[in-house]
């Protein structure tokens, strides 16, 4: 077993943040007996000289623009939950502490190809969604928690070499427990290193089991249950954006880090997305929201980005946006396309469909078919492009005779002793084709098609109606 | 200093040589209609623009046969802003691909331009049919060079008025009904001089008997 532990120290902060690419001077702060005190400071505040430790009172008369946030860990513990959700793609057995996710990977190592390997991917991923994290890799969960909050970057992959490692450590990091902490302090042992080196016997009954049992986790002396935990099987993320954004142009930042944290959602379960849930909170109207489809399931966020800048550039916003959500109700089981089983014409004619959808919507952009049917109204409709004709329109009558221009709805045509008029008098050729059908669908013709010439030299398509009577013009050759 | 590949130049029609009159042959494809590939000298210029200038957005028929040609008809066949209904029966009966159809409706001038500019440099379309409205050259411009960068033809269907118009396409024609089809005149021609014309007779093509009155 190999735990990686993803400490994440400035997650109080980050959780304002993250929605914004500029944020000014922002300082979270927390009560600390009755009294204000900045916990964590952004790199603007820092630039005033404000630090973390501050009194909110003189951290205001260093900036007095300072924007202030009062410490919320119940959404610091939401976001934990999202980033696991992200995380499951590189394990499948995660637990948490305050502020840090535990990866068991020793499996994922093998399959990624060294721990390298593993963390590149995963620290650029999570630059990308708006989180920094120190971490740690050991043998026990206790350890590389511990290391990854005290000493990051360290890698012990020996259970032998836990003790070098955390040696140093003061005693006190080893845990949260007020009333352990007091007693470390009170025996006078410094660092885990003094502790360890005390007979086990000894320390247990001047201490409490307490101390003892977390330093047998701590070297995995002792079984160190976590409890699992279970992904959920939807995907639904919400970023708020600290203040308001008026441009469209701006919710590209927050809706890159919602789709890189669907994405690996989506690799995690091995499944893509082809269609994305999007909502945007308005303060006072209610929220505006879209759809974005793809062709085929997708879990690749530069694509998804693409369509996603195209949609929002025909977007109206009504009022400015404080909240931006994305939700994926359903998703496929994904399969990586392999280049020698689609070709890359295929790629690039969806690529197209796609992009035109997106921008001008689905309504827009029509394939065409032809139907099995005589009546020139009901011999075609439009489809879903590239959708190919059924089996039974096969039989669709196929006329050589018949224009390639329909008139959407067969046009009247004034008369003239019995001469049907269309800038002037219409000459019509020889020999009316009758098309006579539709009794069973309420939808009954009559009609004596002819080719006609006007008076300008086009060539007409029209009809006489047999039973109503009276000339209507519903085609062109030309 | 730019280097230019003589042989390059005259194959693609960009030099002109007084007494050549065709274009090399990867560099055309047939129209189907032999009057008009001989005035064309081979046929419709291929990662180009064309301007088929009529009153009343006429000129559909000369490119059926190009639609249903079997190179073309391998990718989509996009038609941006059609004024009627593409009739699909009629179009498979001329052996085009209806299934390849791509119909862009219902949008604005602004949007079509963008489409046709897509649709050309993309790749994907083996021939891209849109009814503009007006047009700057400027506009133009940027669709001829969509089309030579997805090797693609791009054919436009404008009024009449755009014959005063500069033009960057790389072929402009007007065309007038003529009792046996369709009058067909080369108001220019990259590579060629202009006014030569025929008379593509389409009757045969579309059928029809002898006229009654």
């Amino acid at each position: 077993m190999l735990w990686l532990a993803l400490y994440f120290p400035q997650l109080p902060l980050e959780v304002f943040v993250r929605g914004r690419q500029q944020a000014g001077a922002l300082v979270v702060v927390e009560q600390q007996g009755g009294r204000e005190q900045v916990s964590r400071c952004n790199a603007a505040a820092q630039a005033y000289g404000i630090r973390p430790g501050l009194m909110l009172p003189a951290a205001l008369a260093l900036c007095a623009g300072l924007s202030v946030q009062a410490r919320e860990r119940a959404r610091e513990q939401q976001a934990l939950h999202e980033l696991a959700l992200w995380a499951y793609q590189f394990s499948a057995r995660i637990s948490f502490e305050p502020s840090l996710l535990l990866l068991e990977v020793g499996a994922s190592l093998r399959l990624f190809g060294g721990l390298s390997a593993l963390m590149a991917p995963l620290l650029r991923e999570l630059g990308q969604m708006g989180y920094t994290a120190q971490y740690a890799v050991a043998p026990t969960p206790t350890a590389a928690a511990l290391l990854a909050r005290n000493r990051p970057v360290t890698e012990v992959l020996d259970r032998q070499q836990i003790d070098a490692a955390v040696h140093d450590l003061p005693l006190a990091c080893l845990t949260r427990d007020q009333q352990v902490r007091d007693l470390i302090r009170h025996i006078g042992l410094g660092s885990i290193g003094d502790a360890l080196d005390l007979p086990r016997p000894e320390l247990t009954r001047r201490t409490t089991p307490a101390l003892s049992m977390l330093l047998d986790r701590l070297l995995g002396r002792m079984p160190d249950p976590r409890e699992a935990w279970q992904p959920p099987q939807h995907f639904a993320q919400t970023i708020e954006l600290l203040g308001e954004i008026t441009h469209t142009t701006a919710l590209v930042f927050p809706a890159r880090r919602l789709m890189v944290s669907l994405c690996g959602f989506l690799r995690g379960h091995g499944g893509g997305a082809q269609r994305l849930q999007w909502h945007l909170t308005h303060r006072d109207l209610p929220a505006t929201h879209f759809g974005l489809g793809m062709l085929d399931p997708s879990r690749d966020p530069d694509h998804m980005l693409e369509l996603f800048r195209e949609r929002i550039e025909r977007l109206q916003l009504p009022a400015p946006v404080i909240e931006i959500r994305l939700a994926v109700s359903d998703w496929q089981a994904f399969e990586e396309r392999s280049l020698t089983l689609f070709d890359g014409q295929a790629d690039v004619d969806h690529a197209l469909l796609e992009r035109l959808r997106n921008r001008l919507g689905e309504q827009r952009v029509r394939g065409l078919r032809c139907l099995a049917d005589h009546r020139p109204e009901r011999a075609w409709c439009l489809c879903e492009p590239g959708e190919l004709p059924d089996v039974s329109d096969h039989s669709a009558v196929a006329r050589a005779s018949h224009p390639p221009w329909l008139l959407p709805q067969p046009r009247p045509l004034r008369e003239r002793q019995g001469v049907p008029q269309y800038g002037g008098e219409l000459r019509l050729e020889q020999l009316p084709e009758r098309i006579e059908t539709g009794w069973w669908d309420g939808y009954d013709i009559t009609r004596d098609y002819f080719i006609a010439h006007s008076r300008a030299g086009e060539r007409l398509w029209v009809f006489r109606d047999r039973r109503g009577g009276g000339w209507y013009l519903h085609g062109l050759f030309i | 200093m730019q280097v230019v590949n003589l042989d390059e130049l005259k194959r693609d029609g960009r030099l002109w040589q007084g007494r050549r009159n065709t274009l090399a042959a990867d560099h055309v494809l047939p129209s189907g209609w032999a009057v008009l590939d001989e005035l064309l000298g081979g046929g419709w210029p291929r990662a180009a623009l064309i301007e088929i200038l009529s009153d009343g957005h006429q000129g559909l028929p000369l490119l059926l046969p190009l639609l249903a040609d079997r190179r073309v008809a391998a990718r989509w066949l996009v038609w941006i802003a059609p004024p009627y209904v593409p009739y699909a029966p009629a179009l498979a009966a001329r052996g085009i691909r209806v299934e390849q159809l791509l119909l862009v409706e219902d949008v604005s001038a602004e949007q079509s331009l963008w489409a046709g500019e897509q649709a050309l440099k993309s790749g994907a379309c083996g021939a891209v049919l849109l009814w503009p409205g007006q047009l700057q050259t400027a506009q133009l411009r940027r669709l001829q060079l969509a089309a030579e960068q997805g090797d693609c033809p791009g054919i436009l269907f404008r009024s009449p008025r755009a014959a005063s118009q500069g033009s960057p396409a790389a072929l402009r024609l007007r065309v007038r009904p003529a009792p046996l089809g369709l009058e067909v005149e080369v108001l220019k021609r990259r590579g060629a001089w202009g006014n030569a014309r025929c008379v593509v007779p389409l009757r045969a093509y579309v059928g029809g008997g002898d006229v009654l009155r």
